[in-house]
């Protein structure tokens, strides 16, 4: 006897639900530890052991986690757009640009050549 | 309402630019971005006005960092085939990113609010964003280092590691995503599957990892 499934915007909202309770969680957890951290990030590993232990199944929130991933992009906008702020910088954006590269380069090409040399073959 | 349309539409527009024009320049948070801000200084609005405008959008933002424990949980089986490589490699190319970014600021003299700005830009920008109260960073500028370096990464990184002759498309998609999150991984993804799975890994293991970084940096200036 399975019942039939919800209809897809019941879903995204079920999801959406369960993804705003695991923020909820993870910030009430380091509020009350007092933890230095993004109750967000908690929040996903929260639900990333919660996924693994079955108590979460990855269906309820496909729809919404994919709906968000999917437009991630779109919500730090209205962050983003604050570097108007920082326009008066002037050439400093080009020591800052400067910086972030090569901490890019450094960075994955250190991840690139260890993980090239640590996989293990046939898989 | 005027405000939220407008970021809406430019970000629609931006994504029908990136299907036509396949560089990742045609970038819809970068052409959203442009757009506000062009029509912010245009009408002399001030950001504050904005900010409060869009806090729609921005509220989305703490249960869309919880939603990247779906592609780590997806990609599960490949991590356990190739943890060692996947989370030592990850950590190597998020840790060198983090350790250049500090001690290139410090050996250049740059500002403070810039110093920990650059702090978190190997971490994806929401979760950028979030860890901004605690290392005291403008959260405008953490947001926008971050998503630069997922920009220069996508641009740069792919001709990059093939000189290194970093070739297998595992290695490859880790070093993305470890260093330039999602931009990177949505570049990545265009090499492969396997190269995109092992990127969104590498995505949310460099969120975890600099999110713990900030955290003790945090607990030992208490």
């Amino acid at each position: 006897m399975s019942a039939p499934p919800l209809p897809p915007a019941v879903r995204f909202v079920l999801g959406l639900g369960v993804l705003l309770g695991f923020a909820a969680a993870g910030q009430a957890l380091v509020g009350a530890l007092q933890w230095p951290l993004p109750g967000a990030v908690v929040g996903l590993a929260l639900l990333w052991a919660a996924l693994g232990l079955g108590v979460v199944k990855l269906a309820w929130i496909e729809p919404a986690a994919d709906g968000l991933l999917g437009v991630l992009g779109l919500l730090f906008v209205p962050a983003t757009a604050g570097a108007v702020q920082f326009l008066g910088a002037g050439a400093a954006w080009g020591l800052w640009l400067l910086t972030l590269t090569a901490a890019l380069l450094l960075g994955a090409g250190a991840a690139g050549l260890l993980a090239g040399r640590l996989l293990r073959p046939g898989a | 309402m005027g405000w939220l349309a407008l970021t809406l539409l430019a970000f629609a527009l931006g994504v029908w630019a990136q299907a036509r024009k396949r560089t990742p320049l045609a970038n819809p948070t970068l052409i959203a971005t442009l757009a506000v801000a062009g029509a912010l200084l245009l009408s002399g609005t001030p950001y504050s006005s904005y900010a409060e405008a869009a806090r729609p959008l921005t509220s989305l933002l703490a249960p869309a960092v919880v939603a990247l424990a779906v592609p780590l949980y997806r990609h599960r089986a490949l991590l356990a085939r190739q943890w060692r490589a996947l989370v030592l490699g990850g950590a190597a190319g998020t840790g060198v990113a983090l350790a250049v970014n500090a001690l290139l600021a410090r050996a250049l003299h740059l500002s403070p609010d810039a110093t920990r700005a650059l702090q978190t830009a190997p971490a994806t920008s929401p979760v950028a964003l979030q860890l901004a109260p605690l290392t005291h960073a403008p959260p405008a500028l953490a947001a926008t280092l971050a998503v630069l370096s997922g920009l220069l990464g996508a641009l740069l990184l792919p001709p990059v590691l093939t000189r290194l002759g970093v070739r297998h498309p595992l290695a490859r998609g880790l070093a993305i995503g470890a260093v330039a999150h999602g931009i990177g991984t949505a570049r990545a993804r265009e090499e492969g599957e396997q190269t995109g799975a092992a990127a969104s890994l590498g995505m949310g293991l460099a969120a975890l990892l600099v999110t713990a970084v900030v955290g003790l940096l945090a607990l030992g200036h208490r």
